[in-house]
């Protein structure tokens, strides 16, 4: 081990004066005497950024893509004066941060306007929580455009997690289009992107190993639910950014042999899941969504737009070692390097073959039912392996994809298959969210009073996503009153996987445990599939409830989540 | 075996927290730290009354407090380790490639129920053990226990061990079940010139 400096104590003791400092703040809200407010000006600019040599348009924070690392503390209070030197509204959202309703910067929730071209908005909160998040516009298609950027909080307390080194890894996706011409393109013609459509060699390698029937039997299905089976992806043609770099740009972070390094990875491209690998270098992720997990070793994790993942890896040989991550779809990949010197490079590992949705992802059912509307009938919790329904003891085991929707055989993990399937090399392991156990133990030990189902809902020919059905602002709100305990079960009736993000509020997701669920802002819900998800409702406000998938967003796929204050009366 | 658990229960002073009975069928550490005879590249067992000090070491969720301690060379100490933490946890004193192997086995016993992540099960280990099959009796003797200089506590657990500590070396105390020692769960034992 390499020291970690003798710092690390005045450091902390440090933390703690400012911590005790923070007692004094009788009036929460106010500016306290005993801690002057950290000040931040961002401005919101058009710009253009060069990815491996293409310069490109780019909608920008902070003058850089992605906009600069915010390196918070836990408990100090925060101001920032955001600027829009757009042509159009803007906002930034605090992605994953509790926060007061109108700070989250959300248009249309809240209280919250949008910032008009021109003019000054000034956020002010104080940071209740610690880990690793980020902000974004929420607003148009800026994020696509490279409005986002990470936010690391110090906890005022020890981190209980200690390295040497520490990045932020920021994933993203980006078009040289214009992102509305993407959305025009894709309400025109949904498969505009699809590059992987089945051809007759497919269908023929397909009979060869299935038998002919059942390759002209799995095609009449996919073809009565109008869907295609490489539908991963609504968008491609992509590049895939590191921290604001291509491929061959290629981010460098610096370790000397020895040295524990944290990586924290964020989600943050507008439609791409990726799954992340470093060749050589197992991961242990110690924090999921800004929260602190049990230390789990994995050799690859997938992650969903908006999920973030904090994890420490130990390099001990002196050479370059590969961050590797792929889109689902297989249609590129991002790659950056760690390196005890900069200019070195490691080998590009093999890139993995695109996963091809099975029928399984369509639910179990599927003979007989209407497959109009882009509806798939949903497995149920317990065939698919999860044990989110009911949190009952009916897990479907580590080792599969629980959390992701593989299915699982009865009797012992078997090899995740259509969705889940990352095609993870036997022997490896790849993270699932049965794997995700919280450091600490959930507060609220509370069961839930009632059950608020969402259904995920769509029409792929006319490119609409919908939440029980509905576009955003035409269906009912969901409403709890505020201090309510209540299970949210996700039921997803499409073709693809949602990554479904609650703003304001951490979920606890049922992945099989029962007193350290782990904390997330965004769940993924894979095709096909329930989740649920309990949450004590202790932040008033009316909170947006939404896919992350920026076009499923953008296209309704969006409600609005009310917390009801409680009022003086009885 | 049964040499082991006496001369476990017999040791002055250990306390049987949480099942120091430990082993697995895992490869053992021995041959590459031995100094010969009953010491490890990482000092060995001492006897109490040769205890010039005593340490006390408190473990968090997953780390140590301090994450460094000061020994002269070959000092014997007596050390008591406190888990004031949620979680299992171990104080496993070793050079980073011991630590490196023992990890190892932890994944196992992990893969055994044999641990979880807050307790030890102690029918499991002891029928995991006698089931045996694996490396000799000796090199479980060095593995494994304050005899070897490590200790496994439950949330809440107190334990200590006297240790003797070689005249130099790179050694760590550390944590080994899976994912704590990643995350930091290790300390520096520094000599004293």
């Amino acid at each position: 081990m390499r020291q970690t400096g003798n710092g690390g104590f005045s450091r902390r003791a440090a933390l703690r004066i400012a911590g005790a400092a923070g007692l004094f703040a009788i009036y929460p809200g106010r500016i306290s005497f005993a801690e002057a407010a950290r000040v931040f000006d961002i401005a919101v600019e058009e710009g253009a950024i060069s990815v491996d040599g293409v310069r490109s348009r780019a909608v920008m924070m902070g003058g850089s893509v992605p906009a600069p690392v915010l390196r918070w503390r836990e408990g100090e209070e925060v101001v920032i004066h955001a600027t829009n030197r757009l042509r159009e509204p803007t906002s930034i959202h605090w992605h994953g941060l509790l926060i007061d309703g109108e700070m989250d910067g959300a248009p249309g929730f809240n209280g919250f306007a949008p910032i008009a071209p021109g003019e000054t908005y000034t956020y002010r909160f104080r940071l209740r929580q610690s880990g690793t998040y980020w902000y974004h516009s929420h607003s148009a298609m800026q994020e696509q455009s490279g409005m986002y950027g990470a936010i690391v909080i110090e906890p005022t307390g020890r981190d209980p997690v200690r390295t040497d080194r520490d990045y932020v890894v920021v994933l993203s996706d980006h078009t040289v289009e214009r992102p509305e011409r993407v959305l025009g393109k894709l309400k025109a013609n949904p498969g505009y992107y699809n590059r992987g459509k089945r051809t007759l060699m497919d269908f023929l390698s397909d009979a060869r190993r299935e038998g002919l029937g059942a390759a002209l039997r799995d095609r009449r299905e996919w073809g009565e639910m109008r869907m295609d089976p490489t539908d991963l992806a609504d968008v491609t043609g992509y590049a895939f950014l590191i921290n604001g770099r291509g491929p061959a740009d290629n981010w460098t972070g610096l370790f000397q042999p020895g040295e524990r390094v944290r990586l924290r990875f964020i989600n943050a491209s507008a439609m791409s899941f990726f799954d992340v690998r470093i060749p050589g270098l197992p991961m242990t992720v110690v924090a999921a969504d800004g929260q602190n997990v049990q230390p789990v070793r994995v050799d690859e994790f997938r992650f969903g737009v908006g999920e973030t993942y904090d994890v420490v890896v130990l390099p001990r040989e002196e050479r370059a070692f590969t961050i590797f991550a792929e889109p689902i779809d297989r249609s590129g990949f991002a790659r950056a390097t760690l390196a005890p010197r900069a200019g070195m490079e490691g080998e590009i590992p093999e890139r993995r073959p695109r996963t091809i949705l099975s029928m399984a992802d369509m639910g179990e059912a599927h003979g007989g039912m209407d497959h109009s509307g882009h509806a798939a009938p949903v497995s149920a919790a317990a065939a698919s392996g999860h044990a989110g329904h009911g949190g009952h003891g009916g897990h479907g085991g580590h080792g599969g994809h629980a959390g992701h929707g593989g299915a699982e055989a009865a009797g012992g993990p078997a090899r995740p298959f259509g969705w889940a399937d990352a095609a993870t090399p036997p022997g490896m392991k790849a993270l699932s969210y049965a794997d995700l156990r919280s450091l600490v133990r959930n507060p609220d030990p509370r069961p839930p009073s009632h059950e608020i189902e969402v259904q995920l809902t769509g029409i792929m020919e006319r490119y609409i996503w919908t939440l029980n059905g509905a576009k955003h602002d035409h269906g009912a709100p969901i409403r709890v009153r505020y201090g309510d305990r209540v299970r949210i079960t996700f039921v997803n009736t499409t073709m693809m996987a949602h990554p479904m993000h609650l703003h304001g509020m951490f979920v606890e997701l049922e992945n099989g445990e029962t007193e350290r669920r782990p904390r997330k802002h965004v769940v993924v819900v894979p095709p096909g599939l329930r989740v649920s998800v309990l949450l004590t409702a202790d932040e008033p406000g009316d909170w947006p409830f939404h896919c992350h998938l920026l076009y499923h967003m953008a296209s309704g796929m969006m409600t609005r989540f009310v917390v009801e204050r409680n009022t003086a009366r009885l | 075996m049964t040499s082991i658990l006496l001369r476990m229960a017999s040791a002055k002073g250990v306390a049987l927290a949480a099942g120091l009975s430990l082993a697995t069928g895992a490869a053992a550490l021995a041959a590459p730290g031995h100094h010969g005879g009953h010491g490890f590249a990482y000092g060995q067992p001492g006897k109490a009354a040769a205890a010039t000090r005593t340490i006390t070491i408190t473990m968090h969720d997953n780390y140590y407090e301090p994450e460094r301690i000061q020994v002269r060379a070959g000092e014997t100490v007596r050390l008591i380790v406190v888990n004031k933490g949620e979680l299992l946890h171990e104080f496993a004193i070793g050079r980073p490639e011991d630590h490196a192997e023992h990890q190892k086995m932890m994944a196992e016993m992990v893969d055994h129920g044999m641990i979880t992540a807050t307790s030890v099960d102690h029918q499991k280990m002891k029928m995991d053990h006698s089931g045996g099959g694996h490396g000799s009796h000796g090199s479980h003797q060095h593995s494994h226990g304050p005899e070897a200089g490590n200790l496994l506590l439950e949330p809440g657990k107190t334990a200590e061990m006297v240790w003797t500590f070689p005249k130099d070396g790179v050694i760590e105390f550390a944590c080994n079940i899976p994912g704590h020692y990643e995350a930091g769960m290790v300390g520096k034992i520094d000599f004293r010139r």
